[in-house]
């Protein structure tokens, strides 16, 4: 039932996307770019000043690498959240919450229940993060029904999870003598830190869940436009649930995680680390607009971070730096975004 | 042609005191562009938000195939066959053509036999023939549509239709966001989707465009149907009269 | 000393203050109100302040009310403040968040006619009552003497490495009265031991993690890193770990300050050398006195200093220096 009267649309439409210029894939990938010029600069200086390299040095990229976990683990969720055009404040504490929580947990279990180390620690590990998913969901919740602004209302959930976190820790560090839990943050496996293993895993699944599943392909449709994934039949109010839901888990593995290192749980455990989660995953190329964003960048992003930190203590320059190069980068990094948004957003091709 | 795609009968639906359709009718047939017509608040929209499900119509029968319709959702209507484009392009910029076509129904495959990922190769596959169908040729399959002009993007919303096979496509005002250049293309992707025998709702404030592509114009004033009229037998005039009645 | 006379004096007030109650009072007299404001709720240290002020407000019969913040911020601790000059207490003693901030929002209860007191933090230059500045109106200030806890973290760091090596301040930021005196004093006693040198002080913004990472950076550069001076709880407790990390554990000498009573597993598994534990007990005990004895007429000392104990794996099951460790309940 073919109606070949009818008007054909004439020859000359098709689309050809020119090859993407070498600069714009170069801006895609600004976050190693970042990291190799910052290695480039350390190791220049460290040779020329102390006749060491840098990079080449198992010591310093062990301790690189387990300096960049605990924010990277925020970051992990909190690419999730600001790929979907959120922003999620509250991780600082719910990570906290967490660390007290498996502490006190841990704590219990071997001395009230009598369970041994491996699995006294285990119990603590999973009660703590098993509590994040309160705060997860509350946040989810607030956002995707009661329509209140990630802003606000992951804002709240920060006041309420600092004060559960002081509440349950009675205003001390609560100390857990575990040796299978110390070596979980302390340990390492063929020179390797557990710690860098265990996050490697959990940047795996979560490249996993954002690139290869539906839940990261809608994820990041919700971010570019809410309306568009809605009428595509994605049920917005559950797939914003679910990414709270996961930035709230990973900030309890970063808290759980952090008892074990430090062998002590602590309510203020994650809050210096937020703004680093949030710059980690802007460094890392996503935009704060919401629907662009990787994991892989993400990784970049905390590595930058993290190098800087290090590399100008290694290297002994004035601490303050720190904030002058970190902030720098950041603005870099965001002016890197504009201008390519610029020259492809809405851009006709043909 | 005998056969209905789709059978609008006597449908009626208020909101509190409000009579927004008052037992309004009409047909749609295989290969038919039927052109909605009113001024604002005649319900136009009202319908065929009816018949996609956004909300449950009062009294009445649709039908689809013979099937009394009366969808809960835009979901369960997409299942049943009737795809709706929108003006503002319901499009997720960020995306592939391909992704764009399956969003929310992705394809899925096993890496490595045991891992469940999306199919990608399957999408921009598909997203290459449907294109092509509507005889655009996409050089890179992985670019985000937001790399296109607002009528290829139109182009990639009636695609999606034309993937899933749709019976019926509603159009709601599908050129109101493009400049001339970009109407005239989607008015043509119109004539290709008309010609593999859909059922098509469209509706436009602009006259020009409505003479162009409907087969019939049917015409609603204050939630009633005023006239129905065949483009060759009417003029502008005297549409503009049925919707503003006198 | 100003300190041993005034621990006399108070000793004698302790003994006295309840003869004055049944004797020399009509006992319908009201005691005198007393409130604490810590720096903040949420830690040990003032925790166990309140312990004392409170079993000195038992010994005199007197009345202490406790309010705080639950973190250390000017703009949470004013309105506490405001609330408590509501109830019109005799007398205020507080940890003032910032030594700046805190003045005009202080003199308002010092116009109020309510006596303060400064515990642990000051306000001003934290000399009180010269007539000179705008902020010598507290009556008293009662505080671990900061530069004195350097200096002793100092000296017992030297002798832990036996008096010779490199060693560094891994202190908070710059601005707080208190950690910032413990580093000056650690310098100065520092420089009394010829062969030890102080390196570059990091600042790791209250991070354990961040602490851990430039102990870590620190040692890349300086292989022969003697010792560490952790100048409050994270500082220390970070550093540490980054020696854990860094597989120098005991090699690397940690001097800490603050006594929560996890220090103890950590100076016995060698992962502390020693820890600097002020006596938080006496600052709200005399802090409380002092209030007490103004408000009752007497004199008080515009300056009371507080002691500290060296904790070591070797001393810490002794009875007379446990009792100094932070008590949580």
């Amino acid at each position: 039932m073919t109606a070949p009267e009818t008007v054909v649309p004439t020859g000359k439409s098709g689309i050809y996307m020119p090859r993407r210029s070498l600069l714009m894939r170069i801006a895609d990938m600004r976050a190693w770019l970042f990291l190799v010029v910052l290695i480039a600069f350390f190791e220049v200086w460290s040779r020329s000043a102390y006749g060491v390299s840098f990079i080449l040095n198992t010591y310093n990229l062990q301790s690189i690498s387990v300096f960049a976990t605990a924010p990277l683990l925020l970051a992990l969720g909190q690419t999730f959240v600001i790929i979907s055009a959120g922003i999620d404040l509250s991780l600082g504490f719910v990570m906290g919450l967490a660390s007290v929580i498996a502490a006190h947990v841990a704590n219990y279990a071997a001395l009230q229940l009598g369970l041994p180390p491996l699995a006294a620690m285990l119990v603590g590990m999973l009660t703590g993060i098993a509590m994040t998913i309160i705060p997860g969901l509350v946040n989810g919740w607030l956002i995707a029904h009661l329509k209140v602004p990630p802003f606000i209302g992951t804002l709240g959930m920060y006041g309420v999870a600092r004060g559960a976190a002081y509440l349950f820790a009675g205003g001390m560090t609560i100390s857990v003598s575990n040796s299978w839990y110390s070596t979980i943050g302390n340990g390492r496996v063929l020179g390797i830190p557990v710690l860098v293993i265990l996050v490697a895993i959990a940047c795996l699944i979560m490249h996993y869940l954002l690139s290869q599943t539906r839940f990261g392909q809608h994820t990041y449709a919700m971010g570019a436009s809410q309306a568009a994934a809605r009428r595509a039949g994605i049920n917005v109010k559950k797939l914003t649930m679910k990414i709270y839901l996961l930035s709230g888990i990973m900030a309890g593995v970063a808290g759980v995680l952090y008892t074990g290192r430090f062998s002590a749980g602590a309510a203020q455990a994650g809050e210096p680390l937020l703004l680093d989660s949030i710059a980690a995953v802007v460094i890392g190329g996503a935009s704060l607009f919401g629907g662009s964003g990787t994991i892989l960048g993400t990784v970049a992003g905390a590595l930058v971070i993290a190098v800087i930190q290090y590399g100008l203590v290694f290297i002994n320059v004035e601490p303050f730096w720190q904030f002058i190069a970190v902030g720098t980068v950041i603005i870099i990094s965001v002016l890197v975004d504009q201008t390519q948004r610029r020259f492809t957003g809405g851009r006709q091709v043909e | 042609m005998s056969e209905t795609i789709l059978s609008v009968r006597n449908v009626s639906k208020h909101f509190g005191g409000v009579q927004a359709l008052n037992k309004v009718s009409f047909d749609i047939h295989p290969g038919e562009v039927v052109a909605l017509a009113g001024d604002n608040g005649a319900g136009k929209s009202t319908v065929i938000k009816a018949i996609s499900g956004v909300f449950r119509y009062d009294e009445g029968d649709i039908e689809l195939d013979g099937r009394r319709i009366a969808f809960s959702s835009p979901q369960e209507a997409r299942e049943n066959g009737i795809e709706t484009i929108y003006q503002d392009l319901a499009l997720a910029d960020n995306l592939s053509i391909g992704a764009n076509i399956f969003l929310g129904r992705e394809p899925m495959t096993r890496l490595f036999g045991f891992l469940p990922v999306i199919d990608r190769k399957m999408m921009a596959e598909a997203a290459r023939v449907t294109m092509e169908k509507l005889d655009f040729h996409v050089s890179r399959l992985d670019a985000p549509v937001s790399a296109f002009s607002g009528g290829q993007r139109q182009a990639v919303a009636i695609g999606r239709a034309m993937y899933w096979n749709a019976r019926l496509v509603i159009m709601d005002e599908p050129t109101a966001a493009l400049g001339v250049p970009e109407q005239r293309k989607v008015i043509s992707l119109i004539q290709s989707l008309k010609a593999q025998g859909k059922g098509i709702i469209f509706i436009s404030h602009n006259l020009r465009d409505i003479f162009e592509v409907a087969d019939r114009i049917v015409v609603f004033r204050r939630g009633e149907n005023a006239g129905e009229r065949i483009p060759g037998e009417t003029t502008g005039d005297e549409i503009v009269r049925l919707m503003v009645g006198k | 000393m100003e300190r041993r006379s005034f621990v006399k004096f108070m000793g004698a007030a302790g003994l006295a203050a309840p003869a004055i109650l049944t004797t020399g009072r009509a006992a319908a007299q009201d005691k005198p109100t007393i409130a604490l404001i810590p720096g903040l709720t949420a830690d040990g240290f003032y925790v166990t302040m309140h312990k004392g002020a409170q079993a000195a407000a038992e010994a005199v019969g007197a009345q202490l009310i406790y309010q705080g913040a639950a973190e250390w911020n000017v703009s949470l601790q004013v309105p506490i403040l405001d609330a408590v000059i509501a109830k019109k207490p005799a007398a205020i003693l507080i940890a003032p968040n910032d030594k700046t901030q805190m003045i005009e929002p202080l003199r308002k209860a010092h116009d109020a006619g309510i006596a303060v007191v400064c515990v642990d933090t000051f306000i001003g230059s934290g000399v009180f009552q010269t007539g000179a500045g705008d902020a010598d109106f507290p009556i008293s200030y009662v505080a671990s003497d900061n530069v004195l806890g350097g200096r002793m973290a100092a000296r017992a760091l030297a002798a832990a490495i036996g008096e010779k090596g490199k060693v560094y301040v891994s202190n908070v930021k710059p601005g707080i009265s208190t950690t910032d005196q413990r580093e000056e004093g650690f310098k100065l006693e520092i420089a009394q031991h010829k062969d030890i040198e102080v390196l570059e002080t990091q600042f790791n913004d209250d991070d354990a993690n961040k602490a851990a990472a430039q102990f870590q950076a620190v040692l890349g550069r300086v292989p022969d890193l003697a010792g560490v001076f952790g100048a409050n709880l994270f500082s220390a407790g970070g550093t540490a770990n980054g020696a854990k990390q860094a597989g120098v554990a005991g090699k690397v000498k940690m001097a800490g300050f603050d006594a929560p009573e996890s220090i103890v597993a950590q100076l016995k598994d060698g992962t502390f050398e020693l820890t600097i534990a002020q006596h938080p007990a006496e600052i709200g005990y005399f802090g409380f006195m002092a209030a007490y004895a103004h408000a009752t007429g007497n004199p008080v000392p515009t300056h009371i200093g507080t002691g500290f104990t060296v904790m070591t794996a070797a001393n810490i099951d002794d009875p007379n220096v446990s009792r100094y460790l932070y008590k949580s309940s």
